[in-house]
């Protein structure tokens, strides 16, 4: 059976782009914990497909404030990586980056934004190289685009890119622990349905 | 898509490439709110008229002139169709461009029905909390980190 809709996948389904979440989230860790230099663990990622506005009140509601990295995807599958990341997140990677905390984001500087930047677009690459070295599928990624603002805003453009598919989108959380403090960032992805299928199609994923 | 009498006010938040389309009829105090998020609707999704910007603004006109508003006096204000990332390096570009795709739309839909926008902030690339009140017309838009805007 091919999938129609995000909402057609099968538990084993789902299982499989948590396994590709967790290797991802390892390699993001790793990655992000040599940038930083600084010991970075990782909790177990959670994946979740659910409706747009779900997602927007689950990740705090839409007028909160998170900066987000979006990378566009193209090659044997296209789609929309975004990286949303939140003020605890932000100054761990300012602090190690840069030497300074901000309170806000409005003290956001050049050089805050390009480390933002950077981190996000670290983040989505392991991502994608572990899709990419468990299928062998070559991925091309775009120059990453980054947008401070509020989160129901930042939500739009996946949503509106994809939204002649579908309205659901898939979430994955996952925590990284720095010095005893847990901060929680979220990914988000969207692979357009006929990728969908051709990745599970290439990780061998057959169901009923 | 939201329709309301004095005193109360409509709010949609956080729009970004998303478009709030309000129509206000002065005489009833009668006030609509419309949330676009693509700019037409296609033959095969008959699921929700109201994300699209053809169909929903037609549609929101007909409820709305259900509930004895005129549309000679219909007062229309739109806000949002931002652009919330600048994707640099060229090439595949079509990500975050429909805003300004909304923008076209929700403006040939108006015009088509023969309505006329009397204020609007649309573009840039922030997004926008919309408020509608509907006692005196007015549409105020908060957006972060700027001031606030009254249409």
């Amino acid at each position: 059976m091919t999938i129609s809709n995000y909402d057609d996948m099968s538990r084993f389904e789902l299982d499989v782009l948590k396994e590709i979440g967790s290797i991802g989230t390892g390699n993001a860790a790793t990655a992000l914990s040599q940038m930083l230099n600084r010991k970075i663990e990782m909790g177990l990622p959670e994946v979740k497909i659910m409706d747009y506005n779900k997602a927007i009140s689950e990740l705090g509601g839409p007028e909160t404030v998170v900066a987000g990295v979006l990378v566009h995807l193209s090659g044997e599958v296209n789609g929309i990586m975004l990286y949303l990341q939140r003020l605890d997140f932000i100054n761990i990677v300012l602090e190690s980056l840069v030497g300074k905390k901000i309170n806000d984001f409005m003290y956001l500087d050049e050089m805050g934004i390009s480390a933002l930047i950077e981190a996000g677009n670290i983040i989505i690459s392991s991502y994608v190289n572990a899709i990419s070295t468990l299928t062998g599928i070559t991925i091309n990624l775009s120059v990453p685009g980054i947008s401070v603002n509020m989160l129901g805003g930042i939500m739009n453009v996946p949503m509106a890119e994809y939204g002649y598919e579908t309205d659901k989108l898939m979430t994955i959380g996952g925590t990284f622990i720095c010095d005893g403090k847990e901060v929680y960032s979220n990914l988000i992805l969207l692979p357009d349905i006929k990728s969908l299928n051709y990745l599970m199609k290439k990780l061998g994923v057959k169901s009923e | 898509m939201k329709i309301c009498r004095a005193p109360g006010v409509l709010v949609t938040y956080a729009l970004g490439s998303c478009i709030g389309v309000c129509l206000y009829d002065p005489v009833l105090h009668l006030a609509g709110l419309l949330h676009i998020m693509l700019p037409n609707m296609y033959q095969n999704h008959k699921d929700n008229i109201f994300k699209y910007a053809d169909t929903g603004v037609v549609e929101m006109i007909r409820k709305m002139e259900a509930f004895g508003a005129v549309r000679s006096r219909f007062v229309c204000k739109i806000a949002g169709g931002a652009k919330m990332f600048e994707m640099g390096g060229g090439g595949n570009n079509s990500v975050g461009n429909i805003g300004a795709r909304n923008i076209d739309s929700v403006k040939a839909v108006l015009l088509h029905e023969r309505i006329k926008i009397a204020r609007e902030d649309v573009g840039g690339n922030y997004s926008r909390t919309v408020s509608f009140d509907a006692s005196t017309g007015e549409v105020t838009i908060k957006s972060y980190g700027r001031k606030e805007l009254k249409l």
